[in-house]
C-alpha cells in the first residue's frame, strides 16, 4: 500500500520535475541575503518565475548540488576534493560562479575595549592559547570563543585562513548561522566571532585583523587579510536564454552590483 | 486513623491540586500573553506614510490622491530638513581640507541614517534593493531610527579592568557652529509631520506575500505552506493509521512477530523529530526522487510517518474501546468481518480516531526539525495544489526560525516573527477546536 502509494507520488512528481519557472537554491547562510534579494528582484521582472532559497550551511548546498535537489548551490567557499569528485561521478559537473567579494570579520561586544588583533592572535584565542581578554588588552574577563559550525562555508575559510590547520580549542561554542554568531557576540560581552561582512551591524564591533578594518574597500583590494570569494554553483554552465543563466549572471548587471553592495558585500566587479 | 487527620490529608491534597491548576495556567499566561500581545503589534501598528506609499505602490491598495496628499504634505515638512543638508554641503567646501574630510565622513553616515528613516533622498535614482526604497514604516522602528540619528552610541574604555560602558553623545555636538546645527532640533521637533504616524489595522499580514526576505508584507507562503504540510501530514497518516490499527486490533494474532511490530510503533513515537528529518531527506529525496528538490510531498510524508505511531496507538484504544456487543449484535444479523468493521466499529470508533487526528495535526503543524531537510525554504512563493508535488514552500515554524537566528536584520524584523509565532499557535488552537466541535457532533450524532 504506502509503496504503490509512493511510487505514485514518484510519478506524479517526476511528471512536474525539470519545470524551467522554478529555481532551487540552497546552501551558505552567508550567501543567503545575496540570493534572498537577487529572487526578490528576479521574481519582480519575472512574475511567472518561483524561486525558493534555502540557507541551511555551504555544505549542504555542495550535497544538494551532488544529489541533485537545487539548481543552484550558495557556497561560501569553493567546493572540496571529494565533493568535486562526488558530483562528477554522479555525472554533474559543478560550475563556479563568484557572485561577490566577502571579508570574514571578527566581531567581540562594543563594549569590549579591544580594537586590533593580527591573525595570530586570532589564532591563539580559538585554540585556546589565549582565555583572558587581559593577554591582550582588555580586562580581566574570560574569553566566550564563538565559531561556526563545521559544516559552514566561513567555518572552511576562516579555518584555512586563520587557523592554519590547528585545531580550535575544546571550549569554543558553535553556532549553527552567521545571524546566531551575531546574537551571541551581541549578547555576550566576552565573547568573541566572526561573520561575513554583510552581518556586520552596530550591535557588534568588527576589530581590525593586522591593523586593517573589515570594509568593501580592504576586502576589493586585497588588504584585509581573512576575504573570500562567494560562490554559487550550477551543474554545468546554464543554457543561455534561460532563467538559470540570467539569475547567476545577475550580479554583473549595475541592479544586481547595486544589491550585493547594498547589503554589505563586495561586487566583484568593484575593483 | 482518626477522622480528623483524614480530613486534614484530604483538604491538603485537594489544596495541592488547586495549586498545580492554579500553577499551570499561570505558566500558560506567562507563555501566551505576550506571545500574543507582541504578535498582534505586527496587526496593529502605528503606521507612517512610508507604510501607505508601500501599500500603494507594491500592493495597488488605498486612495491614490489620499495617499498623494499624506506624501505631499509630508514632502513639505521634509523639505526644510534637506535644505539644511544640503546648505551644509555647500557651507562645507569652504572648510580647510582637514577639516572637510573630517566631516565628510561624518555627514555621509548621517546620510544613510536619515536615508532609512525617511526613504530616498529626493531626485535620487530608485535603489534596487525594496529595504531601501522605502523609509520607516512603523512609527516605533522609526523612534529607534530617530534615537540613532539625535544621539551618536559609543563606549567609554577609560576604565581598562573593565568592559567599557555606553554613553551616548547628542550628534549635534559635531557639528557646533555650522549650518547642520538646527538640523537636529527641527528634525526631532518635525519628524512626526514627516512621517505621518497613524494606528492601522494590517489584518492583511496574513494573506500579503513578503516583500524583499520578510523585509515588509505578510506571512501569507508561510501560512498556506504550514496548511498544506500539515493537511498532506494527515491525508497520508490517517488512512494508513487507521488501516494499521483495524489490523492491529482486528486481524492480527498474538504471535512474535506482531509483537515485535508493536514495539516497533512504541519506538518509533520516542524517535527524535530530526531523524525523521534526515530519514525524509535520505530516502524520498535522495533515494526514492519523489520529487526534484524538497517539497511539500516529501515533507508530508516524512510529518506523517512522525505523527503515524501517535495514530496507529489511539485509533487501536479507540477500536478497542468498542463494546464486544456491538460486534456480536452485527455478526448476529449475518454481517461478515469487514462489514462490521465498516459499518459498526468504525462509525463506534470515529470520536476517538478523531481525537488521534487532533493531536497529531497540531503535532505536524508545529514540527520544524522533519521539513528543514525536505520542505522548508526561507523565502518563496505561495504555492498552487498542484505545484505541493514538486516544489518546496516556506513554512511557519522554520521561518520563526530562520527569522530569529539566521536573518541578516533581526533586529528590525521582530514583528514580523512575533506575528508569525502568534499566527502558529492561534492556526494550531483553530485546528484543534474545529476538530474539537467536529468530534462533538459525531458524538452526539452517535449517541443520538
Amino acid at each position: 500500500m504506502l509503496r504503490t502509494l509512493i511510487l505514485a507520488c514518484a510519478l506524479i512528481g517526476t511528471a512536474f520535475a525539470g519545470d524551467p519557472s522554478t529555481l532551487v537554491l540552497d546552501g551558505s547562510t552567508t550567501v543567503g541575503p545575496i540570493a534572498k534579494a537577487f529572487a526578490e528582484y528576479y521574481m519582480q521582472n519575472n512574475p511567472d518565475v518561483n524561486i525558493t532559497v534555502s540557507e541551511s550551511g555551504s555544505g549542504n548546498g555542495a550535497k544538494s548540488i551532488v544529489n541533485g535537489t537545487c539548481d543552484i548551490a550558495n557556497m561560501s567557499r569553493f567546493m572540496k576534493h571529494e565533493e568535486f569528485k562526488a558530483a562528477t561521478d554522479a555525472g554533474r559537473m559543478p560550475t563556479a560562479h563568484v557572485v561577490a567579494m566577502d571579508g570574514i570579520a571578527v566581531v567581540v561586544h562594543p563594549a569590549n575595549p579591544v580594537k586590533d588583533l593580527t591573525v595570530d592572535k586570532i589564532r591563539d584565542i580559538y585554540t585556546g592559547a589565549i582565555t583572558n581578554w587581559k593577554d591582550i588588552g582588555g580586562p580581566n574577563k574570560k574569553i566566550i570563543v564563538v565559531s561556526r559550525d563545521t559544516n559552514s562555508g566561513t567555518y572552511e575559510t576562516f579555518e584555512t585562513l586563520v587557523m592554519n590547520k590547528q585545531k580550535m580549542a575544546g571550549s569554543v561554542e558553535y553556532v549553527g548561522s552567521n545571524g546566531a554568531a551575531r546574537q551571541r557576540v551581541q549578547s555576550t560581552d566576552a565573547a568573541i566571532g566572526y561573520v561575513g561582512l554583510g552581518f556586520v551591524d552596530n550591535t557588534v564591533k568588527a576589530v581590525t585583523v593586522n591593523g586593517v578594518a573589515a570594509t568593501p574597500q580592504t576586502v576589493a583590494s586585497g588588504t584585509y587579510a581573512v576575504a573570500r570569494p562567494l560562490f554559487m554553483f550550477t551543474n554545468g554552465y546554464p543554457k543561455l536564454g534561460s532563467h538559470l543563466h540570467a539569475f547567476v549572471t545577475l550580479h554583473l548587471t549595475a541592479k544586481g552590483q547595486e544589491m550585493v553592495e547594498g547589503i554589505g558585500f563586495v561586487p566583484v566587479t568593484a575593483y | 486513623m482518626r477522622l480528623s487527620t483524614r480530613r486534614m490529608l484530604d483538604r491538603s491534597f485537594s489544596g495541592l491540586g488547586f495549586f498545580a491548576v492554579g500553577l499551570m495556567a499561570a505558566s500558560l499566561i506567562v507563555i501566551l500573553a505576550p506571545m500574543f500581545v507582541r504578535g498582534l503589534d505586527a496587526f496593529v501598528f502605528k503606521a507612517t506614510v512610508e507604510h501607505r506609499r508601500l501599500m500603494l505602490e507594491r500592493f495597488g491598495r488605498g486612495n491614490r490622491a489620499v495617499v498623494d496628499k499624506d506624501l505631499e504634505a509630508a514632502r513639505i515638512a521634509r523639505e526644510p530638513l534637506y535644505r539644511i543638508l544640503a546648505e551644509f554641503k555647500e557651507e562645507m567646501e569652504g572648510f580647510d581640507p582637514d577639516r572637510r574630510r573630517m566631516f565628510r565622513t561624518s555627514v555621509r553616515e548621517l546620510e544613510t541614517l536619515v536615508q532609512s528613516l525617511l526613504g530616498p533622498f529626493p531626485g535620487e535614482p530608485t535603489p534596487a534593493l525594496i529595504r531601501r526604497q522605502y523609509g520607516q514604516t512603523r512609527w516605533d522602528q522609526a523612534q529607534l531610527k530617530l534615537q540613532e540619528i539625535l544621539y551618536v552610541e559609543s563606549y567609554d574604555y577609560s576604565d581598562a579592568t573593565r568592559m567599557g560602558t555606553k554613553v551616548y553623545t547628542p550628534r549635534q555636538a559635531l557639528y557646533e557652529g555650522t549650518r547642520l546645527h538646527g538640523f537636529f532640533p527641527y528634525l526631532e521637533k518635525h519628524v512626526e509631520a514627516m512621517l505621518r504616524p497613524r494606528t492601522t489595522l494590517y489584518w492583511r499580514f496574513l494573506f500579503d506575500s513578503s516583500l524583499d526576505a520578510h523585509f515588509f508584507g505578510g506571512i501569507w507562503p508561510e501560512m498556506l505552506g504550514t496548511l498544506y504540510l500539515t493537511i498532506g501530514a494527515m491525508l497520508f497518516a490517517v488512512p494508513m493509521g487507521v488501516i494499521a490499527a483495524i489490523y492491529l486490533v482486528e486481524y492480527a494474532k498474538d504471535t512474535g512477530l506482531i509483537q515485535l511490530l508493536r514495539t516497533c510503533i512504541s519506538s518509533l513515537a520516542g524517535v527524535p523529530s530530526i531523524v525523521f528529518g534526515l530519514f525524509g531527506l535520505a530516502f524520498f529525496i535522495n533515494t526514492l526522487h519523489v520529487s526534484s528538490s524538497k517539497s511539500v510531498l516529501a515533507g508530508a510524508i516524512t510529518l506523517a510517518l512522525l505523527v503515524l505511531p501517535t495514530v496507529i496507538r489511539a485509533s487501536e484504544e479507540a477500536i478497542r474501546a468498542v463494546p464486544l456487543t456491538y460486534r456480536e449484535a452485527a455478526l448476529s444479523l449475518g454481517a461478515g468481518k469487514w462489514h462490521t468493521i465498516v459499518s459498526v466499529i468504525l462509525p463506534a470508533a470515529l470520536p476517538g480516531i478523531l481525537t488521534s487526528i487532533v493531536i497529531s495535526m497540531g503535532r505536524a503543524a508545529g514540527e520544524t526539525a522533519p521539513i528543514i531537510f525536505t520542505a522548508a525554504v526561507s523565502v518563496g512563493k505561495p504555492l498552487k495544489v498542484w505545484e505541493t508535488l514538486s516544489k518546496p514552500t516556506p513554512a511557519l515554524p522554520w521561518n520563526i526560525y530562520n527569522l530569529a537566528t539566521e536573518h541578516e536584520a533581526v533586529d528590525q524584523i521582530r514583528h514580523v516573527q512575533y506575528g508569525m509565532v502568534f499566527t502558529l499557535v492561534a492556526l494550531v488552537l483553530l485546528l484543534n477546536i474545529t476538530a474539537i466541535i467536529l468530534r462533538a457532533r459525531v458524538s452526539t450524532k452517535l449517541r443520538g
